[in-house]
């Protein structure tokens, strides 16, 4: 995406002299400059004393926090075990969620009537907040790493799921007649045609899938959990360490980020056709 | 002999209370090049793809070759509008698809594709994407698929409909070469009167409501193209605008009748 999207025409020999010397910002001087002003602000707060460090620790103390964390570890672990320990099962229910969810969204947006037979179930547990069925997990599946992975699975599920079935629905019909005319089995089709013609829709699916994943984690580790984010910051939270809390949030989000430009550049390399006209 | 027949067609869609095609008969051979013309929602489409086998008609029936045709097949390649192609291929991949899926070996499907891709006049673009061309360039990468398939004959369904009009006079030259070197017979729709006196041997005019061939001609033009006679010189010849006109008037006849 570049920030010159949103003008629609430009006719940069008519901009009076004055501005036209001036370089536009690039998105990621755009960023820098929201995230400074709030890190500003965040900081502004906290040095004027308005609100005690209980409520806001200032920046610098979290910066701090950061250092003992990584080196000496909050609630018998550093930093990097927890982290660790909430990716390893974010990626397990992802890796789940995909060999189940893409097959499974295949044949919804196939066949009618797989599509009639599970909508309801979809339909069903997906608008459900995970704390909710969260008692039911535990009562069937118990309070180890199973019920953790799970609750984040089903949360990733569903987006997958839907953008799986909606783009394979929705590969153009012309363009699936002509590969038959050119000889395609059912199979060839699947594989040469629908499939890499619901790439773009998939890993769009996977994308919001992850971040469903991620704002599970916390109910997840709820769970009898003694590592992970989600278990750190609801540790620091009873026990009103503030800063580790604020860490733990800035942490799961930039991971989360991370992650999630990771996946943008994927699409991007796999699917270089995708919102072009033809 | 002709390949394809196509015996008294009627397809009438579910739910639909008149059918969309009636009373449809035509045969086409492998120097063939019959053409569809009518207005939108005469049933051209529909037509079209009861010969491809992706509609089953509700009357009549199919044959290619004394087969009974019931499904889509290798003989019969189809070429759309648009939208038809692969966009996560590039050119070369796209005209050896079909190859590809009928398991022809790599290097037989690579000579295929060159030999193709120079009769097209897109020698040069074998390593680009489709989305990296032009509206013209993406239909020849079209039409060199379809006929570097194993292919007997062209279904054509609008194929240079979204065209500008100068880029449409040169593929409709280009698919009269085509046609004369790869020695198929083509089937193919359009709207535009001009287009269909120029291509057809023979020339069907179609009527909605329901869909159906009211007149059959035999123009002769596209001979006269490949006998070496200049484009403009044809379609300026006062035989070619007298047939346009009579058709002209024939359509809008047939608009009047159905208002009264
Ligand atoms: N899948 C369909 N279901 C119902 N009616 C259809 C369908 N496809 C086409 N029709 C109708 O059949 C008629 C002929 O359509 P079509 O063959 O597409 O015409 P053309 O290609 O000449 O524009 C139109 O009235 C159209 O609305
Ligand atoms: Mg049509």
């Amino acid at each position: 995406m570049s920030a010159n999207e949103h003008i629609l025409t430009r006719v940069p020999d008519t901009l009076p002299a004055s501005q036209r010397a001036r370089r536009p910002l690039s998105p990621t001087q755009w960023s820098l400059i929201s995230i400074g002003s709030i890190t500003l602000l965040w900081w502004a707060i906290t040095a004027s004393s308005l609100v005690p460090a209980l409520f806001l620790p200032p920046p610098g103390d979290v910066l701090a926090k950061f250092g003992t964390l990584v080196s000496s570890g909050y609630m018998d672990a550093t930093l990097q075990q927890h982290l660790w320990a909430s990716l390893q099962r974010i990626v397990l229910a992802l890796l789940a969620a995909v060999a189940v969810g893409i097959p499974l969204g295949i044949a919804i947006g196939t066949y009618p009537r797989v599509r009639h037979l599970l909508d309801p179930l979809i339909e069903f547990y997906r608008p459900l907040p995970p704390l909710a069925y969260l008692p039911l997990i535990v009562i069937w599946f118990g309070i180890g790493e199973l019920s953790k992975v799970l609750l984040i699975f089903l949360a990733i599920l569903a987006p997958v799921l839907i953008a799986t079935a909606h783009g394979v629905g929705s590969v153009s019909l012309v363009r699936q007649q002509a590969a038959l005319s050119l000889g395609a089995s059912r199979g060839q089709l699947l594989r040469y045609v629908i499939l890499p013609g619901a790439l773009p829709d998939i890993l769009t699916g996977i994308r919001i899938g992850l971040g469903a994943g991620w704002s599970t984690l916390v109910a997840a580790e709820l769970i009898a959990a003694t590592r992970g984010l989600g278990f750190m910051i609801q540790s620091a939270a009873q026990f009103l360490v503030t800063d580790v809390v604020v860490l733990g949030i800035i942490v799961i989000a930039l991971v989360a980020f991370a992650l999630e430009l990771g996946l943008r550049r994927l699409q991007r390399r796999l699917t270089p056709w995708h919102g072009q006209t033809h | 002999m002709s390949l394809l027949q196509a015996h008294n067609l009627g397809v009438t869609y579910p739910g639909q209370a008149s059918p969309a095609l009636q009373h449809v008969s035509l045969q086409l051979g492998e120097g063939d090049l019959v053409v569809a013309l009518g207005p939108s929602g005469c049933g051209k489409s529909t037509l079209l793809g009861v010969l491809a086998g992706f509609i089953a008609p509700s009357e009549g029936s199919v044959s290619f070759d004394g087969q009974p045709v019931v499904a889509p097949g290798v003989e019969r390649a189809v070429v759309f509008q648009h939208d038809a192609l692969l966009p996560w291929l590039n050119v070369a991949d796209n005209v050896a698809f079909g190859l590809k899926l009928q398991g022809v070996d790599k290097a037989r499907r690579q000579q295929v594709v060159a030999d193709t891709l120079q009769l097209v006049g897109l020698a040069d673009v074998g390593r680009k994407y489709t989305w990296q061309l032009s509206g013209g360039m993406r239909q020849r990468v079209g039409i060199a698929r379809a006929i570097a398939s194993q292919s007997k004959i062209l279904l054509m369904d609008e194929p240079f409909g979204a065209l500008d009009a100068f880029t449409r006079e040169q593929m409709q030259q280009l698919l009269l070469s085509v046609w004369q070197h790869a020695g198929r017979g083509i089937f193919l729709i359009t709207h535009d009167i001009e287009e269909a006196l120029f291509l057809a041997t023979e020339l069907v005019l179609m009527s909605p409501g329901p869909g159906r061939i009211v007149q059959r001609l035999r123009p002769g033009f596209s001979q006269r193209y490949r006998d070496g006679e200049d484009v403009r010189a044809i379609k300026s010849d006062p035989a070619f605008i007298a047939l346009r006109e009579q058709l002209l008037r024939s359509l809008f006849a047939q608009r009047q009748a159905e208002a009264a």
